[in-house]
């Protein structure tokens, strides 16, 4: 009754709604950010089609993973972030005053360049995310269940127990992966998951990314074009903090439109 | 082996017994007079003419040359060293002290002992670059050596002097008659007891601190008062610290009783820099990785620093911890005006209750000397308390390494 109360006092306080046009998880609203002075994110506006896979692509430093770390507002940990302009999740500003950034990350799943895993065993590396936001569930189905989805579960099924960084490091990325899918997220952010690994990790992690997307919603941040054409829907191009082209892949890397797209994908710098 | 080689040894051997025998003077004050300085080094420079003469004839290049040139500078410093006592005299700048002649003497064959055996690699190895570099682990080898004499001087010291002390009486009873006989059983009790008291008080503060410097405080003005201000505590010197406990523990909480809580106050602000400062090391060596993992999956920061951060930075945090305490074991100051009695406290038996303890026991009796008949139990005591720092510092060793976090 009480729970309920709350639940309603929340949907109440959020001020603001906007009904998302069908087939749109999420949608970036000229967002703004900036770095104590210096504006790394550029009034971009953007929108991700759920159950399909959105990549990231543009030359180093024109703030690919600042954009994705802020669709789930992990640069809120920087503390010299300023942020302006609305993220959109299924209608909801994830940005809104009243809106918990630990809710957002539950529902927006992240895994980083560098394969992180806790050093805790592997079984409580996944049931952690369950754990911290006091999910009752049965660890052992969460555990069988995600690792099935991150294709790890036939390497580690006889080694729950053990130490997550005894894995190799394409595995341990899987593990991440595997981890993110235990909060049961929509949206899952990738910031160069493959960048640490090698061409066969590499080939494993895209063919997993290519399954997930039949339950989430996949951003994958790449410097790798490759990788891009090959994963992707849908591709964004950033240079300097701006959002210069999006569109579908097929078009961004056949038919670009601008003239700063078609010289990065075609080699001529970055 | 041929001639070179072996005129290269015999200049190390020359040279290394010139520098022992200059450590072993310096060491013992052994009168050195200059005949014997100028013979060591007339013999080293002899040494270095003979060797840069042959080498020279042999080799037809100039690093012949350049061991004579050597062999002079020593020669020379050994005909001007004469005058040195004169030139090094204090008492023409009006100071009233005098440098033993024997300090010039032994001090200059112990360093031109060792730089000459350390010159004798490269005729050795025919000036080849790894002759320097066998020469510069020889003097790192030196250096290391140099640092470890006085420990085990120190320690074979105490242990042969005070062994003898440490009967089964002298660790269960009580002291008699101003220490002549009895033991030191209270004591003993008592330094543990401050130990895990302090333990007790320090740890949380300290790690509490810790956790907001390294975790929750913007990078700002207050995080540098707060790490001024530890190392201004750090730095203070423990017998402030002893004022302080008395004048502020004491004389306010405590109406004047010097008690065991009092000094284990004191030894808690003395001990509380070293524990922030490990613990925030410990807390800083988790990588930021690990932090971000556990945020994206919706864990709050409390969360994070308690499942994710601390763990892993315990074993540092305790080790740190335990190493502060072996320091305050050992430390006088701070307690002599809060916590102890030199004998009739007892074992301990309450916070609020004053205690005995062995680093002041150990000042107590030595200012016995001379009156009582207690150099035995002095140095038994000594050797006692040593026994229990170094047992604290062996247990943080074992904390550290067995639960030491690879990332
Ligand atoms: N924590 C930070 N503080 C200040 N500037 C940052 C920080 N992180 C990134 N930047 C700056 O923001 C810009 C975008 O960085 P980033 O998003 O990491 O680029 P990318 O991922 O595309 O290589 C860069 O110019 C970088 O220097
Ligand atoms: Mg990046």
């Amino acid at each position: 009754m009480f729970e309920k109360f709350k639940e309603l006092l929340k949907e109440e306080m959020r001020c603001e709604r906007k009904e998302l046009p069908k087939g749109i998880k999420m949608q970036v609203e000229s967002f703004n950010l900036w770095y104590g002075k210096t504006q790394a994110i550029k009034s971009v506006n953007m929108d991700l089609k759920e159950n399909k896979i959105t990549a990231i692509i543009g030359p180093s430093g024109c703030g690919k993973s600042t954009l994705i770390r802020g669709l789930n507002r992990m640069n809120d940990t920087i503390s010299s972030v300023k942020t302006e302009g609305k993220v959109w999740l299924d209608g909801f500003n994830i940005y809104d005053s009243t809106t918990d950034c630990v809710d957002v990350r539950r529902q927006v799943g992240m895994v980083f360049q560098k394969p992180n895993p806790f050093p805790f065993s592997i079984a409580d590396n996944i049931y952690y995310g369950c754990e911290v936001n006091g999910m009752k569930v049965e660890k052992d189905e969460v555990v069988e269940r995600c690792l099935k989805q991150s294709a790890l579960w036939d390497e580690v099924k006889d080694r729950l127990d053990e130490n997550a960084l005894s894995l190799s490091g394409g595995q341990q990325q899987r593990l991440c992966i595997a981890r993110a899918l235990a909060t049961e997220p929509e949206v899952i952010l990738m910031d160069e998951p493959c960048s640490a690994l090698d061409p066969i990790a590499t080939a494993k992690i895209e063919d997993l990314i290519d399954e997930l997307k039949n339950h989430y919603t996949v951003v994958i941040v790449t410097h790798n074009m490759q990788q891009a054409a090959r994963v992707s829907d849908y591709t964004a191009y950033m240079y300097l903090g701006e959002l210069i082209e999006f569109g579908d892949t097929t078009q961004i890397f056949e038919n670009p439109q601008e003239n700063s797209t078609e010289k990065y994908i075609t080699g001529r710098f970055g | 082996m041929n001639i070179r080689k072996l005129i290269s040894l015999w200049i190390f051997t020359v040279s290394t017994v010139v520098a022992i025998l200059g450590f072993w003077a310096l060491a013992t004050r052994m009168d050195v007079e200059y005949w014997m300085f100028f013979v060591a080094l007339t013999l080293i420079s002899a040494s270095y003419y003979l060797s840069g003469i042959y080498h020279h004839m042999t080799e037809k290049d100039m690093n012949g040359v350049f061991m004579l040139f050597y062999a002079s500078i020593v020669l020379m410093v050994a005909a001007f060293s004469f005058y040195l006592p004169e030139i090094l005299d204090m008492r023409q700048w009006e100071i009233n002290a005098r440098i033993p002649n024997f300090f010039f003497y032994s001090l200059s064959m112990l360093f031109l002992g060792i730089f000459s055996s350390y010159l004798s690699f490269r005729p050795f190895y025919n000036f080849k670059k790894e002759g320097a570099q066998m020469g510069a682990y020889y003097m790192l080898y030196i250096t290391m050596i140099f640092t470890l004499i006085p420990l085990f001087v120190i320690l074979f010291n105490i242990v042969y002097r005070g062994a003898g002390g440490i009967t089964w009486e002298f660790l269960t009873e009580d002291i008699i008659s101003m220490g002549e006989r009895g033991g030191v059983y209270p004591a003993i009790l008592g330094t543990l007891a401050l130990i895990l008291v302090t333990a007790v008080i320090v740890l949380p503060l300290g790690v509490g601190t810790a956790i907001y410097l390294a975790e929750y405080a913007r990078k700002g003005l207050a995080v540098r008062v707060i790490r001024t201000a530890v190392n201004i505590l750090q730095g203070t010197p423990s017998i402030v610290h002893g004022l302080f406990g008395y004048a502020f523990f004491v004389l306010i909480l405590f109406d004047g009783q010097k008690c065991l809580l009092a000094g284990a106050l004191t030894l808690a602000i003395l001990t509380l820099p070293i524990v922030i400062r490990s613990a925030e090391e410990a807390l800083n060596a988790v990588p930021g990785d690990l932090r971000d993992a556990s945020l994206a999956l919706g864990a709050s920061k409390w969360q994070t620093i308690k499942k994710v951060v601390l763990p892993p930075s315990l074993p540092g945090i305790l080790t740190g911890t335990v190493l502060g305490l072996g320091r305050a074991a050992g430390e006088t100051a701070p307690i002599m005006f809060t916590a102890v009695y030199f004998s009739g406290a007892g074992t301990p038996s309450s916070l609020l209750r004053p205690i005995q303890a062995l680093p002041y026991h150990l000042l107590s009796l030595y200012r016995l000397i001379g009156y009582r008949d207690v150099d035995l139990q002095a140095w038994a005591t000594a050797l006692l308390l040593l026994i229990i720092v170094l047992g604290v510092n062996v247990s943080a060793i074992i904390i550290r390494e067995k639960y030491r976090q690879r990332f």
